[in-house]
């Protein structure tokens, strides 16, 4: 699921009150699209005459919360084994820095390792779309040239 | 595991590693171009060798098959040695010596192209950077004509496109990527820029793009019908990227303009640079010691590039073919007038080419631990070395060793 940080800013109050994090209410809409904040922490959101668009927004946003829906699928028949997966992966690059460089995971730390010729999630818990985390990180996906990688 | 370089194809990562398991390999990092070469490759880690005579195979010592091999050879009115591009470079010096002892002629498919590319102004022979430093500061990489996600997998990944450098903290967000080719292509999946265009049309979009570059304002509408906004878009990173590099394939080789292409690009690059910015070009050759063969026999292939011609005029009676799979590489006629010549084979099993010979001889590839030296794309050379075990037997090189004793007997 792919949310448009546009259509989640338009439902925003836009005032850039600064109140939370983000700089810009634009910042925080690109965030909630991520995943990474919830609306419940735009205090003029919660104000009242902003009832039906914070519901809304929390209902474009629920599946971002739920772990139990999502997934990381990847389809051997389709993987080259080019590593674009393991170099792109953030928990990748943090567990085994030579990662970020192009090297090859070597280790058992990584989400993606190449085994055999063929990219294999060995630690799927790790995704950063599962919790604590819960993100909604689709670089994977986004840089796998032969889709072989389905993220719902 | 054991630590090992890989020559699947020409980046010869020197990051992976592999273990074997009874009857089967495993490995760590290979592609799966790189992972089904060394699962191939295993299967032959003892040399041996076959002579066909009128649909009868006998297997052979390899004595005998280099004595017959020296035999037709020397026997030959013009014999022509042909391949090299997948063996080793110490390999390739003694098929030099072996084809000077013959009086043969000297050649590899690196004729058809890659020796033009290589001499052209666009290189003289050298390359100006390494792909770690197109890791390292490449900031505007641009595919043309070339499609890494097929032919070579990793290219990407490690060098050029995703991994940090030390002027790219972000990996790919401190990039921009454009990919140009006359068909959409999977490497365009990662592209800012993705630029289809006609069979063709290359260098009609270079000279716009390097006029523009240069400050004249010649892009009016669109060129090979890539709207004006987009090549203007493309035209202000050429401007403001510290650092573009090219990386050109066969499209721009093979398609019949290839000097015309290069030059191109060559003048592109000028007037990156005319500009105070970094840019460069390099070449994406799949074969795995293509530029091995370029940097040890470019001198001799250039001084005849006619080869193909006589074949097809039938000037050659005899063939050694080592390394690479002519058969199946070679325009269909140039296929056919090779298979009419006494065909002598050295490399792996089960090719057309083996499958064609009257004297075939399997030897174990370097990726299984000979301990030869090849070039990578980028002409960094690569050390093998021993990791499998102890009776791997003696490699090409062994043998083209024999072969050139018998004829110098």
């Amino acid at each position: 699921m792919k949310l448009n940080p546009m259509e989640l800013y338009n439902l925003l109050p836009k005032t850039n009150c600064r109140l939370c994090e983000a700089k810009t209410c634009m910042a925080f809409a690109t965030k909630l699209a991520l995943g990474d904040v919830s609306p419940d922490e735009c205090p003029p959101l919660l104000e009242e005459g902003f009832q039906e668009k914070l519901e809304k927004i929390r209902e474009m946003v629920a599946p971002l919360q739920s772990a139990a829906e999502t997934g990381v699928k990847l389809d051997e028949s389709k993987c080259t084994g080019c590593g674009n997966c393991v170099v792109v992966c953030p928990v990748d690059v943090a567990a085994e820095p030579p990662t970020s460089e192009g090297k090859a995971a070597m280790g058992t730390a990584t989400v993606f390792r190449v085994e055999n010729g063929i990219s294999k999630i060995i630690n799927l818990e790790k995704c950063r779309r599962f919790p604590p985390d819960r993100l909604n990180c689709r670089v994977c996906e986004q840089y796998c040239c032969t889709d072989a990688i389905e993220i719902w | 595991m054991k630590d090992l370089v890989c020559n699947g194809c020409s980046l010869l990562c020197d990051d992976v590693s592999a273990e074997i398991d009874g009857a089967e390999v495993k490995s760590l990092g290979l592609c799966r171009l790189g992972h089904a070469h060394l699962s191939e490759s295993l299967k032959t880690l003892t040399a041996s060798a076959v002579i066909r005579d009128g649909g009868k195979e006998d297997t052979v010592s390899i004595e005998e098959a280099v004595k017959q091999a020296g035999e037709a050879l020397q026997s030959a009115k013009q014999p022509l040695l042909y391949g090299w591009t997948t063996t080793s470079n110490e390999c390739i010096q003694e098929g030099l010596v072996l084809a000077e002892h013959l009086g043969g002629v000297f050649d590899s498919p690196v004729s058809q192209g890659t020796i033009q590319a290589m001499s052209h102004d666009i290189h003289s022979g050298k390359l100006d950077i390494d792909l770690e430093y197109v890791r390292n500061n490449g900031e505007f990489i641009i595919y043309w004509g070339t499609d890494p996600t097929e032919s070579l997998h990793r290219h990407p990944s490690r060098f050029a496109v995703l991994p940090r450098g030390e002027k790219i903290p972000e990996g790919i967000e401190s990039r921009t990527i454009g990919v140009v080719d006359v068909r959409e292509t999977e490497t365009m999946k990662m592209a800012n820029h993705r630029l289809i265009i006609s069979i063709g049309g290359d260098s009609e979009l270079i000279e716009v793009l390097t006029s523009e570059v240069s400050g004249k304002s010649s892009i009016t509408g669109p060129v090979q019908g890539i709207p004006a906004q987009e090549l203007l878009s493309i035209v202000r990173k050429l401007q403001t990227s510290d650092c573009t590099v090219i990386f050109y394939g066969r499209g721009i080789l093979n398609s019949n303009n290839a000097d015309e292409n290069l030059t191109a690009i060559a003048g592109l690059i000028g007037a990156i640079r005319e500009s105070g910015k970094e840019a460069y070009a390099l070449p994406m050759f799949p074969e795995s010691n293509a530029m091995g063969v370029v940097n040890i026999a470019g001198n001799k292939l250039k001084q005849d590039l006619t080869s193909l011609q006589k074949l097809l005029a039938g000037e050659f009676d005899t063939t050694l073919v080592v390394g690479d799979d002519a058969l199946a590489i070679l325009p269909g006629p140039a296929a056919k007038a090779l298979a009419q010549t006494n065909l002598i084979y050295i490399g792996r099993p089960g090719t057309f080419t083996d499958k064609k010979a009257m004297i075939s001889i399997y030897s174990p590839d370097v990726i299984t631990g000979i301990p030869n030296t090849m070039t990578r794309l980028d002409n960094q050379p690569f050390n093998f070395s021993a990791w499998t075990r102890d009776d791997v037997s003696e490699g090409m090189l062994g043998i083209l060793s024999k072969l050139n004793g018998f004829v110098k007997k």
